[in-house]
């Protein structure tokens, strides 16, 4: 068997195929055409080098565009809210509208989880881009991250349509064309983030090692009290968004609403922690 | 010169190579090796899983060559170019700490 040969097999082996080894191959290929006589390097260690890079380099790209057209996603939907003319959602419920009503949950529950993705993928991708390579546990958490990001920024853009088009006749008609065309232009950054996205759940490092928890991704911004102790953690955030909401509905002269939002928010925070906690890698 | 003790430095080194014009892989390595009179000595496949990652990370972009022979041709990127200005301020100072120190 040929060096080349052997090169392909272990290429394989770590699940670089198609174009990729195709292209390695030929750069090989080339480099033993000028010198027959040039060592190379063991095949194997080679492939599980290419892996290991490669797979780094496009787990923490895929994160960083996630995270890119999610804030893109994001402003789009901030200017959706700000030039509505009175509370979208508060017109949701006048209207009695179930698609609405339906639109605003999808919009509000897909806008907090992939906040908290997108954000947790763009963190985790910021403290590691000085490491040349990272585990493929924490590889598969960062892909990860960015997927239910991007899948949840697009249930919220999804959502923010049904709203617009639940709203026809309650609302002025150019809000309704701006927030479905701004919906379509979130969308659309989602969908530019997709390719990356697809290269780094292709490929992946081999190298073994933990993926690491949330401890890992605050660093220094985590409480000492709290780490080592998600749960404990989880607890405090959920605790401290439901006083924020319960506080802004004391803000708008309705406390109960508010204390009963604060609640519903809280419980969700905690719910979002147990279910993709670690699929996520939030904790071990 | 070990690989052990290149380790870290051979993304700036592919990068300073680079900028002087494009190269194919096997051009890069024979300029790591003259420039460095011979003492820059890895294994020389270990330089093209480097080229791959610096051009996911955008700092390099690559074309096959129109020659007779199929051949990749890598280049500096605009990233590129502020990365390898960066590494130089690192390297410079850390020169001058380690120098520092054993002058001493």
């Amino acid at each position: 068997m040929t060096y080349l040969e052997t090169l392909a097999g272990e290429l394989s082996a770590v699940g670089i195929r198609g174009r990729r080894r195709a292209r390695i191959l030929a750069e090989f290929a080339d480099h033993l055409e000028c010198d027959p006589s040039a060592e190379l390097g063991d095949p194997s260690a080679l492939a599980q080098q290419f892996a290991d890079e490669l797979g780094t380099a496009l787990a923490r790209r895929a994160a960083f565009m996630a995270f890119a057209g999610l804030a893109l996603a994001g402003i789009f939907v901030g200017v959706g809210f700000l030039t509505a003319q009175r509370q979208v959602f508060a017109s949701v419920v006048r209207a009695g509208s179930p698609l609405g009503e339906l639109g605003a949950w999808l919009a509000v529950l897909g806008g907090q989880v992939a906040f908290v993705a997108g954000g947790l993928a763009g963190l985790r991708a910021l403290r590691s881009r000085q490491a040349g390579v990272v585990a493929r546990a924490a590889a598969v958490v960062l892909v990860r991250r960015a997927a239910v990001g991007i899948g949840a920024g697009a249930v919220t853009m999804i959502g923010f349509a049904l709203t617009a088009v639940a709203l026809i006749g309650h609302v002025a008609s150019w809000w309704t064309t701006l927030t479905l065309a701004l919906s379509g232009a979130g969308m659309t950054a989602l969908l530019l983030t997709t390719p990356a996205l697809i290269a780094a759940a292709r490929l992946r490092p081999v190298a073994a090692g933990s993926a690491g928890d949330l401890s890992e991704d605050l660093g220094p911004l985590m409480p000492r009290q709290l780490r080592g102790r998600p749960w404990a953690f989880a607890l405090t955030t959920a605790t401290a968004v439901a006083l924020v909401v319960a506080l802004a509905g004391v803000v708008q002269a309705d406390p109960f609403d508010g204390a009963a939002r604060g609640l519903v928010d809280g419980l969700a925070c905690l719910s979002g922690f147990g279910v993709l906690g670690r699929y996520l890698g939030l904790r071990t | 010169m070990r690989a052990e003790a290149l380790k870290g430095h051979l993304d700036a080194l592919i990068l300073g190579v680079l900028e002087d014009g494009p190269l194919h892989g096997y051009a890069i390595i024979e300029q790591l090796k003259q420039r460095s009179g011979g003492s820059l000595d890895l294994p020389e496949g270990t330089v093209y899983p480097a080229l791959h990652r610096l051009e996911a990370a955008g700092q390099l972009a690559s074309t096959w060559s129109d020659g007779a022979r199929r051949r990749r041709v890598y280049r500096l990127t605009a990233k590129g170019e502020r990365e390898l200005g960066q590494r130089r301020r690192e390297w410079s100072t850390f020169v001058k700490a380690i120098d520092a120190v054993l002058a001493t």
